[in-house]
């Protein structure tokens, strides 16, 4: 009786426990993204009705004329486009490189495995310095890429790589490309780990070739990786403002202004913090769609 | 060919069979050399960049601004990194900002999502899975969208040109990541390792960091590495936040000299880069095995 009577507190205690609604340990982080996420969103979408302006403190209610304004706005637009745009090429190069390389790459052993690192570094070199070192070598006259290609002879002239908008958005997405591959590389290899080695080895027993070993064996394990991956780096992308803003700061000529970059220069340049946020707002909503696409991948994802 | 089926083959037809052995004779060498210059290919694009920084670093000022570049320097010179230490450039100053603030967002963000992903990982609460999916979906927000409005609250609250409002900047995207990494990490410790502590009347706190804490050191320092190298390469909230050039960091810093006065002292440039660089690249390696492992644990969310 006298050990069956803690044991029976011990239980009621442990059941009140289970259904009590709050840890208390998530909340300094919910508290701290509480006050500077949470606030400043719901701000932002406030803000996004008024004509708030940073030159003048002064400011009210204009309903919904910042999004009707948003949309014969054709910097909006474009900045809209070159977003699809730069996040799209980037996603599918760096992803179609990493998986390839992952492949080529998966049966390094030993002191080999050091070339895979070595391959992840750009991954760890600052954006800012990407941004420099392509900048360095995409200048025009004396940039060392135009001068690889003449002497290849690859080209005639000169590109104007970050003086023509077009190749401008070319350039941004190299570099990207340079330090984005990596990240697949490693969530690739880390997939390919997961693939049991019994299917490996029957796949093996059964004749198959290295194309159909890959085609038919391993991709189906990659599948979920590549979805992640992909979302994650989409997300990434789309939020993507240092490399940018180092390389060309969104221009010429909006040619590389991606929405990141114009609700910045809108907030920063221009100070209409009103308009500014309604482009935020929008944009919000286009990421909380994709946002919400990722966290039902990972939820539905087997365990 | 054949000759080659010497042996039965009982699911294949004979041809196809005396096809795959045929070929498999000759066919993966020449596909291994196609794998291993494309692997070299990528090297060399990978690489490139980087040896370029070094090269144009150690190069005089009138050789890196040459209009058709040398690829080996002529004359190597420290002079470039004697300018940044010694010149007029405050690279120092930015060094020291960087460090400090990222070294401190990075070991508060530790703290802080140690406590929530335990709790995310252990669960037991009724809004453990919300709370776990708000905080996810907080580290997929634009940071530009409210930007805005946590310039204007850290205007108010007298915390702009500061470390600290720096710092409260940097746990926006810190806090979210982190404590889904470590929810990651903790995942991987199984819960019989603290029934014995909990028998032995330890509390929640004391089981967390007595028993769990000292299992999980490679996780607290990847995600601690992993903080310190977002917040070393954010260039926005320095750019909003932070006005003063005495509290200014590295990326906001060297894009504001080398866009203006110091614009083709390419040389220059590449000598920083280097440096800023460096920390990054050294804790990459020093953290690199339990990075994808936190990668996938943390940002695939458990693999």
């Amino acid at each position: 009786m006298q050990a069956a009577l803690p044991k029976a507190t011990g239980r009621v205690r442990r059941r009140r426990q289970r259904t009590r609604w709050f840890d208390w340990m998530t909340a300094p982080a919910l508290i701290v993204l509480a006050v500077v996420v949470g606030y400043p969103i719901v701000d932002a979408v406030l803000v996004s009705f008024t004509n708030y302006s940073l030159y003048t403190p002064l400011h009210h209610y204009v309903g919904g004329v910042n999004y009707s304004h948003l949309s014969n706005d054709p910097v909006f637009w474009k900045s809209l486009q070159n977003t699809v745009i730069f996040t799209g090429v980037s996603v599918a190069v760096g992803l179609l490189l990493g998986l390839g390389l992952a492949l080529a790459l998966e049966r390094l052993r030993g002191p080999w495995r050091f070339l895979r690192a070595i391959l992840l570094t750009p991954w760890a070199v600052p954006v800012i310095v990407t941004a420099f070192l392509f900048e360095f070598m995409f200048t025009n006259p004396g940039g060392i890429i135009n001068s690889l290609l003449e002497t290849a002879g690859l080209i005639h002239s000169p590109l104007p790589w970050l003086t023509s908008p077009t190749w401008a958005l070319t350039a941004v997405i190299i570099a990207n490309v340079w330090m984005q591959a990596p990240f697949f590389l490693l969530i690739f290899t880390a997939a390919l780990g997961g693939v049991p080695d019994e299917v490996i080895e029957a796949a093996r027993i059964d004749r198959a070739r290295t194309w159909s070993m890959i085609a038919l064996i391993k991709l189906p394990y990659l599948r979920n990786a590549a979805l992640v991956g992909a979302l994650l780096m989409i997300i990434q992308n789309f939020n993507n403002f240092p490399l940018i803003w180092a390389m060309t700061t969104g221009g010429p000529a909006y040619g590389t202004s991606t929405l990141v970059i114009y609700v910045y220069q809108l907030a920063f340049t221009s100070f209409k913090l009103g308009y500014a946020s309604a482009v935020g707002v929008v944009w919000l909503v286009l990421l909380m769609i994709i946002t919400s696409l990722f966290i039902r991948t990972l939820r539905s994802r087997p365990a | 060919m054949s000759l080659t089926v010497d042996k039965p083959v009982p699911e294949q037809p004979a041809g196809r069979a005396a096809a795959g052995t045929g070929r498999r004779r000759w066919r993966p060498s020449v596909g291994r050399s196609i794998v291993i210059v494309l692997v070299g290919l990528f090297g060399v694009w990978t690489l490139w960049p980087m040896y370029w920084m070094l090269s144009t670093a150690l190069k005089s000022a009138k050789e890196a601004t040459n209009l058709s570049p040398t690829v080996w320097p002529h004359t190597i010179t420290g002079a470039n990194f004697h300018e940044l230490f010694g010149g007029t450039l405050p690279f120092s100053t930015y060094l020291v900002n960087s460090v400090l603030t990222s070294l401190i967002a990075a070991a508060v963000a530790v703290l802080i999502s140690t406590l929530a992903g335990y709790s995310f990982s252990r669960g037991g609460y009724r809004l453990t899975s919300a709370a776990s999916l708000v905080v996810l979906a907080t580290q997929m927000l634009p940071l530009v969208v409210f930007i805005g409005p946590l310039y204007l609250l850290l205007l108010r609250a007298h915390l702009l040109n500061t470390y600290l409002g720096l710092i409260i900047g940097y746990t926006t995207f810190a806090i979210p990541f982190g404590a889904w990494m470590m929810k990651g990490f903790f995942d991987a410790i199984p819960r019989e390792i603290e029934e014995s502590a909990r028998v032995d009347g330890y509390s929640r706190l004391g089981i967390l960091f007595r028993v769990v804490v000292p299992l999980s050191v490679p996780g607290l320092v990847t995600t601690g590495v992993f903080v310190f190298m977002n917040s070393w390469n954010n260039l926005l909230y320095p750019l909003t936040l932070v006005s003063s050039n005495s509290r200014q960091t590295l990326p906001p810093g060297l894009l504001q000299s080398f866009s203006g006065t110091f614009k083709t002292d390419w040389g220059g440039m590449m000598a920083a880069s280097l440096i800023t660089s460096l920390p990054l690249v050294i804790a990459f390696f020093l953290v690199q095995r339990s990075m994808v492992r936190g990668l996938t644990a943390g940002a695939l969310a458990g693999t």
